[in-house]
């Protein structure tokens, strides 16, 4: 670590980072649009222009992407002629950007919109014809491009080659004529196209999946982690008006994602269609029907208790935190704890895909947990005359269908998010979904993610570790040790 | 008075001095086998360079030795090195490197063949505008030539001496002939030029040591070695020593190239060389040095032609293509033609050069078509300012920027007028076309 | 054009673009550079040259499969420089200088003889397809002016009569 000046205070910054990582860990607000951090430096924007002084030479404005920090260096991101430089700069962008504000889905969350409330001029000074270009150019399923918006920061064509590695995008044609283009035209293909709306600093690349479906400052967003694999990447789900997630996006994560996450997890918003479990289900002459929890509970304890389950079956989904309560239960009714384990899923890359859509392998490994797969799972059940299954979509990963098939000799105790359609199940307790409560997963390489409750259950569902440990209480007198 | 002496133009006007028998014969190669016989280091070599004085004949007018010795030791850093020719003479005006491989090929490949000495390049490549069909065919032909005698390739003159030259063409890009833009090109990239720092010398084409010169840079060195750094010095200026090819063009008499000292003033070179202000008229306004060099008011065309002279007055040597404007035409249509020329050849990279180049050729556009407004004149200096200098990753957006400058603070009366009438007041025979601009 | 399976790293199914005369050129062109990517430009000048005077998607196509490059990159290259088409036009290009010097002295009577005489716009075509007729930047030869580029050669010294004499037989 060196020191350098930094708008009149002494800091230790890291001397392998540009200025402009100083500038920013520091509290100093320099605006950014070709440089990210995840990606090379290429000075082209000029809008992050700082004064620096160093030794006994004279103060000069610089970019303070391209500028490597010195001991004793001298920053003032306030000096006036950065100012001047950077709202100069700003004026150039502006001048063929469209007001676009009104209708883009970047508002509340734009750069440019950020900086020019901070620094920008109230009028514009020109009074020529902005360029006229595509608007709503579809770049595939996931990614449209409005090329009048577009600064030409070019971070999207540098994700796809120095990230995905495999280029797709490209400035063609040259200066004030350029443009964003694929080759011929193509779709974007792969897995990690959603990445580019996230890094485009103004509202030129855009999600499809999000056009016009909130405004940013209506989403509540908590940080939490993403359930599609075992990469577990960090994320910030969005919830607009405590309701429908209407956005998952990647979290900086240095030991997990980097800035990134996959499609396949973006886009999981929503994984249940329909309706959602109540607190408690039980199986009456018309099938499953809405009860009271108490009684479920109840019902549900004597059954394991008089018949001991041949499996406590977790989902993959199951915390860190369910997992030891529900080992704790296993233990009490005398039975193994397993876990469903999914088949590979095929996407297996250098990038983040693991291959294994499970996100707490690990986690319910390290209890003691054993993995299943469906297939050995529905095997051993016909030998059983009652099971536990616990966890959002376990009744899905063995298999609701084969389930069903089974004939009502065994019995089943099902926790699950999503009312299941299976006749062997006697009752059935609502748990939250992974956005709608709190816990740990570990992920492939060891390292805990924490979910967050971003919105509120179904009415009445309380926390899975709840559930589990009302349970637990339920169970008879014999089983409660000391 | 007598005739200055000249040296850069003289094989040129021998018919077939393109060939290699001609050439030889009149002194091609002497400067080579000198340094080869004697056995002079590659120190000696750009010491001699750096004692002539000889500035880069490419706009920038950087001391050509100076930058030979920016390579880096070869003891320390042995990695392969490269330098680059840089041929891609675009700068509007501009048509004198263009004579020298057309005419006199053999005397830029020696040339080439002393800076690969004195730098240790091993490879050259001929970065030619894609446009130059005859100038790349004639030094081509010229190399091959060389090639077969024995002059290019591995153990030159019988030494363990190796160059290779390679003949590479642009493809119509003025940014092309920026030194980092070249490189990128060469790499077969988009024109996009690179930040400095890094320089070329320490991580030029593909990360290695690089050096670019000039055409008419190098075409100057092999005299410079076969007569002496002080007979260099016996031309020119002090600051700007030596011979310099200066094209005239526009509304002259006589149009051309012409090889005169630095330091002549841009007078005489108009009435002795070019034949004066055609059609019995007077001068206007005149560039210097090329379009980017800006426009200059005819009292000021005693000054002499050297760097130090023009910068003095405001203005900068640049490629030393004088274009002469007569009293009939219009100074604001002229920047609207090259503010047009700045707006197509940016290379869209940095905010201000892309947007800013495209404002002022609309600014420039709406002026010349009488839609101009009061405010546009300061707008024009303002948003020149907001370009250049410094700001921008390299000197086009200074290039287009000068030039605004400069005809606001010579010609702002012509600006105004075309404000105020709404339109061109000049009545001369090129207005004929006004039209739309664009 | 034919195709030849030369050594190249994948072979497309479909129709390969370039010739093997091409091919054996590139060959020899990539070995004046340490990495292949640097023949680039000078190889879509060739293909230019030899493939209907444009570069088609299916040509820019097998040059990035030559180069070792994705398509995209080998777009973003070409659609910079003014020298290359990515379109189909007329046969002959005329390429008339309209900057400073050439403008001086009358590069606007030459440049509206030539679309009168061709029959094509500025940047555009002749209907029957002999030109094509577009405005360049300086050229180089400001000392001639004004003048235009006829299939890359140089005519200087314009009068407006020339245009006439110089383009009207041409097919």
């Amino acid at each position: 670590m060196i020191e350098i000046t930094i708008d009149g205070r002494k800091v230790e910054v890291d001397p392998k980072q540009p200025l402009v990582r100083a500038c920013h860990e520091h509290a100093s607000d320099v605006p950014t649009y070709c440089y990210h951090p995840g990606l090379s430096p290429v000075g082209s924007c000029r809008i992050c222009q700082v004064e620096v002084q160093q030794g006994n030479g004279p103060p000069r404005v610089v970019v303070a992407c391209r500028t490597p920090v010195a001991e004793g260096m001298v920053v003032n991101t306030q000096a006036p002629g950065a100012c001047d430089a950077r709202r100069e700069c700003l004026e150039f962008l502006l001048k063929n950007h469209p007001l676009d504000c009104p209708i883009c889905d970047k508002a509340g969350e734009c750069d440019l919109q950020d900086y020019s409330f901070a620094e920008g001029q109230t009028e514009g000074r020109s009074v020529e014809p902005r360029r006229k270009l595509e608007k709503r150019k579809s770049l595939g399923d996931v990614i449209v491009l409005d090329q009048e918006r577009c600064i030409l920061c070019s971070r999207c064509v540098r994700f796809f080659e120095e990230v995905t590695e495999k280029p797709q995008l490209t400035v063609s044609d040259m200066g004030a004529r350029s443009v964003i283009s694929t080759f011929a035209d193509r779709p974007l293909q792969g897995n990690y196209q959603g990445n580019v709306a996230d890094i485009c600093p103004v509202g030129a690349l855009t999600l499809k999946e999000f056009r016009f479906q909130a405004r940013v400052w209506n989403l509540r967003k908590s940080f939490s982690t993403c359930g599609e694999c075992s990469r577990g990447c960090a994320i910030t789900v969005e919830v607009l008006r405590g309701k429908d997630v209407k956005r998952v996006r990647p979290r900086y994560s240095p030991e997990v994602n980097q800035w990134w996450m996959c499609d396949t997890g973006r886009f999981a918003l929503e994984p249940y269609e329909g309706e959602r479990a109540p607190a408690a289900l039980m199986r009456g002459n018309e099938g499953l029907v809405a009860g009271d929890p108490v009684q479920a509970t109840a019902l549900a304890a004597q059954l394991v208790s008089l018949h001991a389950p041949g499996a406590v079956i977790a989902s993959p989904w199951v915390t860190v935190e369910e997992g030891e309560l529900l080992l704790d239960f296993a233990r009490r009714v005398g039975a193994p704890a397993w876990f469903v384990s999914p088949a590979a899923n095929g996407l297996k890359d250098d990038l983040l895909h693991t291959g294994d859509p499970c996100p707490n392998r690990r986690g319910l490994l390290e209890l003691g947990f054993e993995a299943r797969t469906a297939a050995e799972i529905l095997t051993a059940l016909p030998d059983m005359d009652t099971a536990v299954l616990v966890g959002e979509r376990v009744v899905e990963l063995i298999g609701e269908a084969d389930l069903d098939a089974l004939s009502s000799a065994v019995r089943l105790v099902a926790l699950e998010a999503r009312p299941p359609q299976v006749q062997g199940i006697v009752a059935c307790l609502g748990v939250p979904s992974a956005v709608e409560r709190v816990g740990t997963w570990v992920n492939v390489d060891g390292h805990r993610g924490t979910i967050a409750a971003s919105r509120a259950a179904a009415l009445g569902v309380p926390p899975t570790t709840q559930t589990i440990q009302n349970l637990i209480d339920a169970l008879a007198p014999a089983e409660v040790e000391a | 008075m007598s005739e200055p002496a000249t040296y850069l133009l003289e094989r040129s006007r021998i018919e077939s001095a393109h060939t290699m028998e001609v050439a030889r014969k009149h002194g091609a190669y002497r400067g080579i086998e000198k340094v080869l016989r004697e056995g002079w280091t590659p120190e000696q070599l750009i010491e001699e360079v750096k004692d002539s004085g000889l500035r880069g004949r490419g706009g920038a007018g950087f001391p050509t030795g100076l930058k030979w010795s920016f390579m880096p030791n070869r003891a320390k850093d042995p990695r392969k090195r490269y330098l680059a020719v840089n041929a891609d003479e675009s700068e509007p005006g501009t048509c004198k490197d263009r004579i020298l491989m057309e005419c006199d090929p053999h005397g830029l490949i020696e040339g080439i063949l002393l800076a690969a000495y004195a730098m240790g390049t091993e490879v050259a490549y001929v970065y030619v505008r894609g446009e130059y069909r005859l100038p790349y065919q004639r030094l081509s032909n010229a190399v091959d030539e060389a090639r077969a005698a024995g002059l290019v390739g591995q153990g030159i003159g019988g030494t363990d001496f190796a160059c290779e030259i390679w003949m590479h063409k642009g493809a119509g890009a003025y940014i092309c002939g920026e030194e980092t833009g070249l490189m990128e090109s060469l790499e077969g990239k988009r024109g996009h030029p690179r930040p400095k720092p890094p320089f070329p010398a320490g991580l030029g084409l593909w990360g290695q040591p690089t050096t670019v010169n000039n055409v008419e840079s190098l075409f100057n060195v092999p005299f410079i070695v076969d007569r002496g750094a002080h007979w260099f010095r016996t031309m020119g200026t002090e600051k700007s020593p030596g011979n310099i090819l200066v094209g005239v063009s526009g509304h002259i008499e006589k149009p051309g190239v012409f090889e005169v000292p630095l330091g002549m003033s841009a007078k005489q070179i108009l009435e002795e060389y070019a034949g004066g202000i055609w059609k019995g008229r007077a001068l206007k306004a005149w560039f210097p040095g090329g379009s980017s060099t800006g426009l200059l008011p005819a009292s000021m065309i005693d000054l002499p032609m050297d760097h130090d002279s023009l910068k003095e007055a405001g203005s900068m040597l640049g490629t030393a293509s004088m274009i002469m404007l007569d009293e009939t035409a219009c100074v604001v249509r002229a920047m609207e033609v090259i503010a047009r020329f700045y707006d197509h050849e940016s290379c869209g990279q940095c905010s201000q050069c892309r947007e800013g180049t495209e404002w002022l050729h609309q600014i420039f556009g709406r002026i010349e078509a009488g839609n101009g407004r009061q405010e546009d004149i300061e707008l024009l200096s303002s948003l020149a300012s907001g370009m250049a200098p410094g700001k921008t990753i390299c000197a086009l957006a200074d290039a287009a920027a000068i030039p605004t400058h400069a005809v606001v603070r010579h010609f702002r009366t012509d600006l105004e007028e075309h404000v105020r009438l709404g339109g061109c007041p000049s009545a001369g025979a090129t207005q004929e076309t006004v039209g739309a601009a664009g | 054009m034919d195709e030849v399976q030369e050594q190249v790293p994948e072979q497309d199914e479909h129709k390969d673009a370039l010739t093997a005369d091409l091919r054996a050129e590139f060959d020899e062109l990539v070995g004046h550079y340490p990495e292949r990517r640097a023949a680039l430009i000078p190889a879509l000048h060739r293909c230019q040259e030899e493939l209907g005077g444009w570069l088609s998607p299916d040509v820019l196509e097998a040059c990035a499969g030559y180069f070792g490059m994705e398509p995209v990159e080998v777009f973003g290259v070409a659609s910079f420089y003014p020298m290359f088409y990515l379109y189909p036009r007329g046969r002959h290009e005329i390429g008339v200088c309209h900057n400073v010097s050439c403008d001086l002295r009358g590069a606007r009577e030459i440049l509206a003889r030539v679309c009168e005489v061709t029959g094509a716009q500025v940047g555009g075509s002749s209907e029957d397809g002999r030109f094509a007729v577009k405005t360049v930047e300086c050229q180089g030869a400001c000392t001639a002016a004004p003048m235009f580029a006829l299939d890359g050669a140089y005519h200087e010294n314009l009068e407006v009569a020339d245009v006439e004499r110089i383009l009207g037989g041409l097919q």
